[in-house]
């Protein structure tokens, strides 16, 4: 009978098992800590939407304040994407036989809703509330990045809890005048941390950092 | 013989039952012990379910739908509220319905609602479940083929047509009770263009007493409107005065409760005279327990007092002492006569909507003649209508006019099951009602109904009555539809639907008004002509409050004289029905909150019993928890049997609402395959005597029942036991007013320790916010609508019979129930039970992944994404109020979590019930009352927003918002104004297990009874105090150290 010998080049195997042995727990380690970090999985997600929409083109170029469209952001949790009339307040007499405006027009005739697909999606355990931050002060900027710039929507930011905190504790540098939140090229008159500072003291705002403060 | 405690928690604990000693065991089974998913016990919602679900992608993609056209006014993600009413047969309740981007989620009272005061029962907490219920009835039919509502309204009108050309004859409706004006008008309407058609109401919980009682004092019909809170003096026969299922009842409880306040003035005195115990009962000074029989001998018994004293003539004959009920009774009943005596006018009598005429004929009587409400004699001139300016005194009792509304019980079924047996009946139209299952047994409506030609069934759900029927439509649910109905005090409420009918129902105005030849069809354009709202103006501020506020007018009757009443002559035991406090009559059997509500007296949820004292099992070999028969005129039922201290021996209570077998996959669907939960009663029940018959009998016949009772849920072993035999004697506290006004301390010092100090500096200083909660255990009756409104705000699910069973329940509150005293004299005692909110919480130190923290608000926060599920929280929590995940409940019962979405509408159905404010929790994770986190949230975001301080009152509990006597209240410590802080200020307050220096955050206030002088127990507070007086030179009582 014919006995199975291995080769002679696998006797190399043995010399690195050792270090692979011993690299994998760091390299598995490192895989996990920047693969599954918000920063790698939704940092620059930027989902295809049904209408190409384009807030580098109304919010930038036309100047559109952030709540011409998002007007609930100063009273609700959610800033709310605006229903379809809001868009044909203009694209009834501008661009109105644009072909990639016509999912606009077919909402707005039938009363279907357009299913925009979410950017900044936090999870369900999660319970943010626009109005308390933008009432006092913090810009759309701080969260959402020059959506001004954006072509697309993207997400900027991590949203991850160690980021929320990271504001929570020390909300200085995010703060500005409530007037100034929609205001994307909006910066603080000196020191950003000093007159944040000013503005915390006068509307007494201290952002708690204990769990209830979100998780519910 | 061992020393009995003084309070216990119950019998088997009592006796040390060896099974109660099996079952503290079982509580330690192996926690990974679990059914086989396809074991027959495993909870049956699965079936429905089926495999509609499948784990989909780890992060969906999440779509946003906007409006096209967003609803004038309406902010996404801010809730509004509408005023709407919900009638219960007859009963209307002012409501405040929430509601979330156009979905009701969570009911609350109308706090303008002047008969209400803003209190909720669990019938109303639990509305929007059954609007989300997808077993509705979706779908016309005819017979068992698909029809649409157009063919049912063609051959519904034909059959019409058909009639009128006879003046009617041969049509007939059969309706639900209703205080709705719109369906009232309608009915006349029909009436006049039918003249020979017949309109049958029919509830099988009829309080015909009530009515016939009114004519047979007076002669004529009246409303009897009582104010409880006006009476110094309560008694109460057998009474559900405080049944939150009967009309005003929901407004007698905060009446009532504002007198039991030892703080804000005199307390009134109750006397309770009942059979099990009662809402009233739970929290009367002097509670007898009395068979049914003996209520109009009582009766008897103090207008032959009264009207010696008041020298009246006409008076009964007092029955002698053994046909009361013995000496004790009448021990009680002459200090009660004394009582209503010394204040006369300022006292009130109170009889059961049970029993019957005699018995309220004699309590009018008794209040007439005692000054309680105003009413001529025989003889005296009418009473002058009173003059513009003047104000006479409101008295605890005013009679008003009766205004027009269906009422009907077993008497009219008959007359009508009579009619459609001689087939004199062609055509029915069924509006909701459902005799085929809740029929007298000795009326066979459902053999009848076959005679009938043609049957236009008209129902929320495809129920036994619809099932026979030749036509079924779809009933649009109240939530959905207009509508309006009268209050107790004949003000009209106006109904407003919350939501576009979900299942395409029609109410049951539409229907009537269509067949009518209306020119108008729509609800709110019928119910605006009943009430003449042309203007826009009044029609929308009414919508707007809920109804139009405006009273009956009072009327002075006149007194007639009353013949003797004869006491009913029984033998045997005395079998009582009873409403399911938490299905009512039945028609709420397809609602899982409901079915997991315990009984207040048995702790028993998804189920019936049939209830005997423990004397009464004795002498009829009765085993707690063995299934029995039940026997009475020929007739027998198997139910499982129960011992319940406290209630009258030689009475059977059973509870009606049970035994569904077409109510759906929750309450029972034998053709779907669905366990029918509990007993069918109806089967016992006769027309002659629908609320107690005599002469039954009970005897143990099966094995013992595997009933889901929640009351001995987390009860400890052997060396837990001692200590908790010592501990509940300080767990429910009470004293009289003379001996608490003596020694107010003697609350507090119902438990001796050491000064309670701290190994460690607290980690938070509350120097913000201080939140804490006090309940008064004077005002709480046990009704468990705090429970429904706590599932309801907090998204908390069901689980059904066999995971209760397992002492697997998910509710926040539990009401715990104690007996005091002896068991054969038991009175029963009650208190919600939640998280403690401790300072210094013992779950927090054990937790290892940090998933329970405190706030710096004092809130023990529960954090579900970093819950292991370890449970040593649960294991170090002394008041076991934590709850643990077994199973993925959510998906189970609702088919979808947020992780698992479906697209099956049934489960999509569901999921509309869920408070989007709130997570919906998974399986492995542990969950606990959180003080409602999401609405101090919600408030203090908004009132930040508009830069305002919070006031006092404006965060508002699920439960404390609910409670019809307002017995819990939430605030602010640190507001040395808020009620809370002023509560916690008062001597009978207490904290749970206080000694163990957990310094919880729920303040109780300990129960203060007022007895009358000479029966005022002794008073071992009192001596338990002064033996035990601090030792000179030491401060050994220094309890509340830290306040």
């Amino acid at each position: 009978m014919k006995v199975f010998v291995f080769p002679r080049w696998t006797n190399k195997i043995r010399q690195f098992a050792g270090a692979a042995l011993g690299g994998a727990p760091i390299y598995l380690t490192a895989f996990v800590w920047y693969g599954f970090s918000p920063k790698t999985t939704d940092v620059g997600y930027q989902p295809k939407q049904p209408v190409p929409y384009s807030h580098a083109l109304h919010a930038g170029e036309l100047g559109i304040d952030c709540r011409y469209c998002h007007n609930t952001v100063d009273q609700s949790s959610h800033a709310a994407i605006p229903p379809t009339e809001t868009c044909m307040n203009c694209h009834r007499l501008v661009r109105k036989d644009s072909p990639k405006l016509l999912p606009i027009r077919e909402s707005h005739a039938t009363g279907t809703p357009v299913e925009w697909v979410k950017v900044h999606n936090l999870p369900d355990y999660v319970f943010f509330n626009h109005s308390a931050h933008v009432t006092r002060g913090v810009g759309c900027v701080s969260c959402h990045g020059r959506v001004d710039r954006m072509a697309e929507v993207q997400q900027q930011e991590t949203l991850s809890m160690g980021w929320c905190l990271d504001c929570h504790r020390a909300p200085e540098r995010h703060l500005r005048p409530p007037a100034e939140v929609t205001n994307m090229n909006w910066t603080a008159p000196g020191d950003p941390v000093a007159y944040g500072a000013q503005l915390r003291e006068q509307g007494s705002i201290n952002p708690p950092t204990h769990c209830s403060t979100c998780h519910r | 013989m061992k020393t009995r405690p003084k309070y216990w928690r119950s019998l088997a604990e009592l006796e040390g039952d060896p099974e109660f000693q099996e079952y503290v065991e079982r509580e330690f089974r192996s926690p990974t012990e679990q059914e086989e998913l396809s074991a027959p016990g495993r909870r049956r919602f699965m079936q429905l379910m089926g495999a509609s679900f499948a784990l989909s992608a780890c992060y969906p993609q999440e779509k946003l739908a906007p409006h096209a056209k967003r609803t004038d006014g309406a902010v996404p993600g801010v809730p509004r509220h509408f005023a709407t009413v919900m009638d219960v047969a007859g009963a209307a309740t002012g409501l405040l319905v929430k509601s979330f981007d156009g979905r009701p989620i969570k009911v609350e009272g109308n706090p303008k609602d002047p008969q209400s005061g803003g209190g909720t029962g669990p019938l109303q907490q639990a509305a929007v479940l059954g609007l989300y219920d997808p077993d509705r009835s979706r779908q016309v039919v005819q017979g068992n083929t698909p029809s649409t509502y157009k063919q049912y309204a063609a051959a519904l009108l034909a059959a019409y047509a058909a009639a009128k050309r006879n003046a009617g004859a041969g049509f007939a409706v059969l309706s639900q009770g209703s205080s709705s004006p719109t369906l009232t008008a309608l009915r006349d309407k029909l009436l006049a263009e039918l003249p020979d058609a017949k309109w049958v109401a029919y509830e099988a919980l009829d309080a015909v007493g009530t009515r016939e009682g009114a004519k047979l004092a007076f002669g004529q019909p009246v409303t009897t409107l009582l104010s409880p809170e006006l009476a110094d003096v309560l008694v109460a026969l057998d009474s559900d005065l405080l049944s939150t299922q009967l009309p005003g009842g929901v407004g007698y409880s905060r009446a009532l409760a504002s007198r039991r306040d030892v703080e804000a003035g005199p307390m009134s005195r109750l006397y309770a005279f009942e059979t099990t115990v009662t809402e009233l009962g739970s929290i009367a000074d002097h509670r007898v327990t009395v068979r049914p029989s003996s209520v109009l001998p009582i009766l008897s018994y103090l207008d032959a007092k009264v009207s010696a004293a008041k020298s009246e003539a006409g008076g009964q004959a007092a029955p002698a002492a053994d046909v009361l009920g013995g000496a004790a009774v009448t021990a009680v009943l002459d200090a009660a006569v004394q009582d209503l005596l010394a204040s006369a006018g300022k006292g009130l009598v109170t009889v059961g909507s049970h029993h019957g005429p005699e018995a309220h004929a004699l309590a009018h009587r008794l209040n007439v003649i005692l000054g309680n409400a105003r009413a001529t004699r025989v003889g005296d001139a009418p009473v002058a209508p009173p003059k513009k300016d003047e104000k006479l005194p409101t008295l605890p009792v005013s009679y008003l006019e009766p205004a027009a509304a269906l009422t009907g019980g077993a008497d009219e079924l008959a007359g009508l099951v009579a009619e459609m047996e001689g087939g004199r009946v062609n055509a029915l139209l069924i509006l909701g009602a459902n005799p085929a299952y809740d029929a007298p047994v000795d009326v066979d409506f459902a053999g009848a109904l076959g005679k009938v030609k043609e049957t236009f069934h008209l129902g929320l759900y495809r129920d036994e009555t619809a099932a026979l029927c030749s036509w079924h439509a779809p009933e649009a649910h109240f939530l959905e539809s207009w509508g309006d109905a009268r209050s107790l005090d004949g003000s009209v409420r106006i109904a407003q639907p919350l939501i576009e009918p979900l299942l395409g129902g029609k109410s049951a105005i539409e229907v009537l008004a269509q067949l009518l030849g209306m020119p108008k069809t729509d609800g709110d354009a019928l119910v605006r002509e009943t009430h003449g709202l042309d203007s826009e103006k009044a029609w929308r501020k009414a919508i707007h409050d809920g109804g139009l506020f405006k009273k009956a007018k009072s009327v002075v009757p006149e007194l007639r004289g009353l013949s003797a009443v004869a006491a009913p002559q029984v033998s045997g035991l005395e079998l009582v029905f009873e409403p399911s406090p938490s299905l009512f009559d039945g028609r709420y059997a397809n609602n899982a909150w409901l079915q997991e509500l315990p009984h207040p007296l048995s702790k028993l949820c998804w189920g019936n019993a049939a209830l005997v004292s423990p004397a009464t099992a004795r002498e009829h070999g009765i085993k707690d928890g063995y299934l029995a028969t039940v026997a009475v005129d020929g007739r027998s039922l198997a139910i499982p049997a129960l011992i319940a201290p406290g209630q009258a021996d030689g009475v059977i209570v059973v509870s009606l609402g049970y035994g569904r077998k077409s109510a759906g996959v929750v309450g029972g669907y034998t053709t779907g395959d669905a366990e029918v939960v509990g007993s069918d009663t109806y089967r016992l029940r006769t027309a002659k005597a629908p609320f107690f018959a005599a002469g039954a009998s009970i005897a143990t016949t099966g094995p013992r029942q595997d009933l889901a009772i929640t009351q001995d849920l987390w009860a400890i072993d052997a060396i837990g036991k001692s200590g908790q035999k010592a501990r509940e004697d300080i767990l429910v506290r009470e004293s009289t007013l003379s001996a608490y006004k003596k020694h107010p301390d003697a609350i507090e010092h119902a438990v001796h320790h050491p000064k309670l100090l701290n190994l460690w500096t607290g980690p938070v200083s509350y120097d913000g916010h201080k939140w804490g909660l006090a309940i008064d255990l004077n005002k709480c009756t046990g009704c468990g609508t705090c429970m429904v409104a706590c599932q309801a705000e907090n998204n908390i699910p069901v689980v059904g019979r066999h995971e209760v069973a397992r002492g697997r329940e998910m509710t926040w509150i539990r009401v715990e129930r104690y007996y005091k005293g002896d068991e054969n004299a038991a009175t029963v005692r009650q208190q919600p039970v939640m998280c403690q909110h401790c300072e210094n919480a013992p779950c927090e130190q054990v937790c290892p992944v940090g998933a329970t923290m405190h706030s710096p608000e004092g809130l023990n926060d529960m954090v579900y994404n970093r819950c292991i599920g370890t449970r040593y929280c649960s294991n170090n929590c002394p008041y076991k109020v934590r709850r643990f995940n077994y199973r993925n409940y959510n998906l189970e019962t609702i088919g979808m979590t947020p992780y698992t979405p479906t697209t099956e509408p049934k489960a999509k159905l569901k999921a509309m019930v869920f408070n989007p404010d709130v997570t919906v929790r998974g399986r492995g994770v542990m969950e606990k009352c959180t003080f409602c986190v999401q609405r101090i949230q919600g408030v203090k975001i908004s009132a930040k927003n508009e830069k305002r301080p919070i006031k006092d009152g404006d965060i508002q509990m699920a439960c404390e918002q609910a409670c019809p006597s307002a017995a819990m209240v939430f605030g602010d410590l640190n507001d040395k104004k808020s009620r809370v802080a002023a509560a916690n200020d008062v001597p009978r307050g207490y904290e749970l297990l206080q000694e163990l220096n957990n310094r919880p955050r729920v303040n109780y206030l300990a129960r203060i009874s007022n007895p009358h002088p000479d029966l005022a127990p002794a008073e071992s507070t009192d001596a338990h105090h002064s033996a035990h007086g601090p030792a000179p030179g030491t401060k050994t009582h220094d309890v509340h150290s830290e306040h």
